[in-house]
């Protein structure tokens, strides 16, 4: 194998691509990264076993071939070689090992075989379909939250992506919950995505796909079977192990019929949210809502340090009520809020209450209130 | 005064103070002539801690009735044929024993030669001899000491307790029988129950019932057989896995040519095999025998022959080390492979039945039914924090994700199928017979350590040249000593050379061990050489830098391993020596046997 590649091009895939490389590995080629030369072009694949990601990028490839080398040490060199020179990757009869030539610069790193390298993307999918970028960004970035972390509940450490809606509007839908919250986000559901099944990402590929999200193009194509969901993003093929289980139904803790109506200012209410918690402590950190008409007071009393109090005008006609909630996670919620004014519906102390955003439609939070 | 020559029962009293230093000596010694008469069975009676009374019966040869009346005297004795120190094959040779006991007790010896037609008795009281009668026996000697050291008061002064000098008894015994298994011993009194060890087959698997019957059946269980040989001496025996320690070097019996020795030579050697695989303070368990031409060792160093001398001693030392560290390294998986007793028993259902009046129902285990996820009053689950209330969500599970059934070709494998991660920290993996439970990290860190030391072996450790080399000064032999050495230490990374008589200088050091006090390092490898004559000090700290790397550089607890990431550790772990053990002793992993569990849930 041998192939001229641009510095900048392969630091920016090797970036993508060593993420998912675990430091310290038991099975000695799981720390690899595979590369693959081919005419004029060159894929880089690395893999965790439950994650895979293949970058391609522009090369020239004088021999084609493929070899496999540690990654972090690989993306290190790339990244100590000085910026705009060309590199040139080779191996040589035996493959043993592959020697790296910048400038005056030369490496040589020993190689594991290919054929060594699992291959996680084989398998056929049911079902394709391609969203915009930004949507997957809004999918992902309004319900990441959310995500659970506790192991025991392993189906709850990801996002249950799913088909939903009327028929007359179907929508694609995401849905995170750690079991004190929950996130909702609806999607009109693109072409290709009726009847898919519904499917739990992994909180892993969720923020790696956030990630490469960034750099992404305009689209992103999706496609997914029961096990296994691909994205494609431009030059990037993420395909990841889905969690074996099944969400729970979450319809249920979704309250109908909350009557009372709060309605606020998006970013006062952070703020003072953000203000009075100041005084909590790292447990517990309750913050007291009391409602009364057209008036909110926010406040938390630490016994150990003293009170907070802050009054807010908002919009409220129901009768009085106090309700209390966990500070830290009334304002992940507001920060999902893009729009102005946030609408909370509230029922009694002891029950969820349904938050969403004034401006923006498909987007639904629930919150378990604390006692106080 | 003048000079006069002393009577020979004063020779004899001064003599027997070197001999007979306590009880458990005339023990030794007697036992010592028992053994050396061909007997395949002794008894061995005490009372008073061997104060009031010695009696020892053996089925031996015997002596004729011209033997017995030249045994009592000093320095006669038939186990030296041709008058040649340099070729003993018994035990005893001084000639010394007999008459040094007459000397401070009463002795009564009756015995029997094949060739006699009855049997002859022979008493002793304080250095005088009695006239030899005839007397009643079948076969070998019987030998009777009682009111020991009566002769001399002042040893009797400062015997210990009776309890403390029949435990010296005991244990002199105990070392004899170790070194004979081929010989039957009884050990009775009133101060004890009787034990007793039946005569088993020589060879090593009788010497392996042997060593169980009297270090314990835990040492037979972690015991493994060491073996090896060069230049005709062979060092065999057995060595406690390192999962089987003490905290003393008590455990540690050795015998050269058949005979219990106490050697620091031997001692050290035993302390460097294991130096890899215990904690500092931990000791290893281990019965070696030495066996060797009789010319090459000397055990006339001391009257009581505890001590020996070696001809060739580095030979001996790099036997040891050898022997012991090729059977660790074969045997180095097997750690506590059966949990013993404690640990089984722990597993037992910890709570004792509950007082009559307790209500299951009310209990954190009454399942509760699907508590409502919203409306009024809904229950924390354990989960939530304080107060915070919480949707339902479902309840923990076991995951599923690894209930693929393992392939049978697994099973068979000595570490098993990867079954799950449990505490992200744990593996269990099922045997055909059982199961193993693996701490991942203590593993990993193993396979590691040894990939870091195969490297260090194969290219050697990197120097560090010091701009300005450093002078430690230390007294002249130890100069010597260290530089004689100095190559052997060079291969560590240590530059050292002479520097005038009282100094040294040391040019270049491991630069493993970064930026290091040449002298604090250098004096204590000269005090660890001079006790132990081997330069473990600085291997051992070179080691312990490569034990920290390869703990950072190892999968720690807390990582979710995958199935597949979980059989790959286990197959390394069978390929990679001592991965019974993390680079601090501990195990690496446990396992317990099918009819263990089936114990457990009482089915056996």
């Amino acid at each position: 194998m041998k192939v001229t590649v641009e510095r900048a091009q392969l630091l920016k895939s090797l970036g993508h691509v060593h993420r998912v490389v675990e430091r310290r590995n038991t099975i000695p080629i799981l720390g690899n990264v595979l590369i693959r030369a081919e005419s004029n072009r060159l894929s880089l694949k690395a893999t965790d076993l439950d994650l895979e990601v293949t970058e391609t990028l522009p090369a020239e490839a004088a021999t084609p071939g493929s070899t496999t080398v540690p990654a972090h040490m690989f993306y290190d060199i790339v990244r100590k070689l000085p910026d705009g020179s060309q590199i040139v990757l080779e191996s040589d009869g035996d493959r043993s090992v592959l020697a790296i030539r910048a400038g005056r610069s030369r490496f040589t790193l020993q190689t594991l075989p290919e054929s060594d390298f699992p291959d996680l993307a084989a398998g056929d999918m049911s079902h394709s379909f391609t969203l915009a970028a930004a949507d997957v960004k809004r999918l992902i970035d309004r319900t990441q939250f959310a995500i659970s972390t506790e192991e025991t509940r392993y189906y709850l450490n990801g996002i249950y992506l799913h088909a939903a809606g009327s028929a007359k509007a179907p929508t694609l839908r995401a849905v995170a919950t750690d079991g004190h919250r929950l996130a909702q986000v609806d999607l009109p559901q693109p072409k290709g995505a009726s009847g898919m099944p519904g499917v739990i990402v992994p909180r892993k590929t969720v923020g790696e796909v956030q990630r490469l999200i960034e750099d992404a193009d305009a689209e992103v194509t999706i496609e997914l079977s029961q096990g296994k969901i691909r994205f494609t993003l431009g030059n990037v093929v993420l395909t990841s192990k889905l969690i074996d289980g099944t969400f729970p139904d979450y319809g249920r803790v979704i309250p109908q019929n909350n009557d009372k109506e709060l309605v606020v200012d998006k970013k006062d209410f952070e703020a003072a949210v953000d203000r009075v918690s100041t005084i909590s402590s790292e447990r517990g950190r309750a913050v007291k809502l009391a409602l009364s008409a057209g008036k909110l007071t926010l406040s938390v009393t630490n016994p150990d340090s003293g009170s907070a109090t802050e009054e807010l005008e908002v919009e409220y006609a129901s009768d009085a009520l106090d309700i209390g909630f966990n500070s830290r996670y009334l304002l992940d919620i507001a920060a999902q809020i893009e729009g102005e004014v946030a609408v909370l519906k509230l029922a009694d102390p002891g029950s969820p209450t349904l938050v969403h955003d004034r401006d923006a439609k498909g987007a639904l939070y629930v919150l378990m209130p604390m006692r106080v | 005064m003048p000079v006069r020559q002393l009577p020979e029962t004063i020779v004899n009293r001064i003599a027997a103070g070197e001999v007979v230093e306590r009880p458990a000596s005339v023990v030794k010694e007697l036992v010592e002539n028992a053994i050396d008469a061909g007997a395949s069975r002794v008894d061995i009676f005490t009372d008073g801690g061997g104060r009031r009374r010695i009696g020892i019966t053996d089925n031996g040869s015997g002596m004729t009735q011209a033997d017995l009346a030249l045994a009592v005297d000093r320095h006669a004795t038939s186990k030296l044929d041709d008058e040649d120190l340099l070729r003993i094959r018994t035990l005893g040779f001084r000639g010394e024993a007999l008459p040094s006991i007459g000397a401070v007790a009463k002795l009564a010896i009756t015995t029997r030669h094949v060739s006699e037609p009855h049997a002859w008795s022979l008493s002793v009281e304080g250095g005088t001899k009695s006239a030899i009668v005839p007397a009643a026996l079948t076969q070998g000697t019987r030998v009777e000491v009682s009111d020991l050291f009566y002769a001399t008061p002042a040893r009797l002064k400062f015997l210990k307790t009776d309890r403390t000098e029949a435990e010296a008894i005991r244990e002199v015994v105990r070392r004899l029988a170790m070194a004979r298994p081929d010989v039957a011993f009884t050990l009775a009194g009133e101060e004890r129950a009787p034990v007793t060890w039946a005569a088993a087959l020589p060879g090593a698997p009788g010497q392996l019932t042997r060593l169980g019957d009297i270090l314990g059946a835990d040492f037979r269980a972690a015991a493994i057989a060491v073996r090896s040989e060069r230049e005709g001496v062979t060092v065999e025996g057995f060595a406690a896995a390192p999962s089987l320690t003490r905290a003393n070097a008590l455990g540690q019996y050795l015998f050269v040519n058949g005979r219990p020795v106490r050697d620091k030579l031997i001692l050290g050697a035993v302390r460097a095999a294991y130096a890899d695989y215990l904690p500092r303070d931990r000791h290893p368990i281990v019965a070696l025998f030495v066996t060797l031409d009789p010319q090459e060792v000397d055990a006339n160093v001391h009257p009581a022959k505890t001590e020996v001398r070696f001809r060739n001693a580095g030979l001996v030392r790099a036997l040891i080390v050898n022997a012991l560290k090729d059977g660790l390294a074969r045997e180095g998986r097997r750690t506590a492979a059966n949990v013993d007793g404690a640990v089984i028993s722990s597993f037992r259902p910890a709570f004792s039945p509950r007082p009559g009046n307790w209500d299951w129902r009310s209990s954190p285990s009454y399942p509760t039914g699907s508590a409502p996820a919203y409306g009024g009053g809904v229950a924390a689950t354990a989960f939530a924090e304080r107060d915070q209330s919480a949707f339902d969500v479902g309840t923990p599970t076991a995951d599923v994700r690894f209930e693929s059934a393992p392939t049978p070709d697994l099973l068979d494998r000595p570490l098993g199928a990867a079954r799950t991660q449990i505490h992200e920290t744990y593996i269990v993996s099922q045997t055909r017979d059982g199961l193993i439970v693996i701490d991942q990290h203590a593993a990993h860190e193993r396979i590691v350590y040894e990939r870091l030391k195969a490297s260090l072996a194969a290219n050697g450790v990197q120097r560090q040249i010091l701009l300005i080399p450093e002078i430690v000064e230390l007294d002249e032999a130890t100069v010597e000593k260290l530089v004689a050495r100095a190559s052997e230490l060079e291969q560590f990374g240590l530059a050292i050379e002479s520097f005038g008589p009282g100094a040294v200088a040391v040019r270049q050091t491991p630069s493993l061990l970064g930026k290091t006090n040449a002298a604090a390092l250098l004096r204590d490898l000269a005090e660890h050489m001079a006790e132990w004559d081997e330069a473990l000090p600085l291997e051992r700290r070179l080691l312990h830098v490569a034990a920290t790397m390869a703990c950072h550089g190892s999968v720690r607890a807390g990582r979710i391993l995958k199935p597949e990431e979980m059989n790959a550790l286990l197959r390394e772990m069978e390929d990679t020596p001592n991965s019974g053990q993390c680079n601090h002793g501990r195990p690496t992993y446990v396992e317990l046997k099918l009819s263990d569990i089936e114990k457990l849930f009482g089915r056996r």
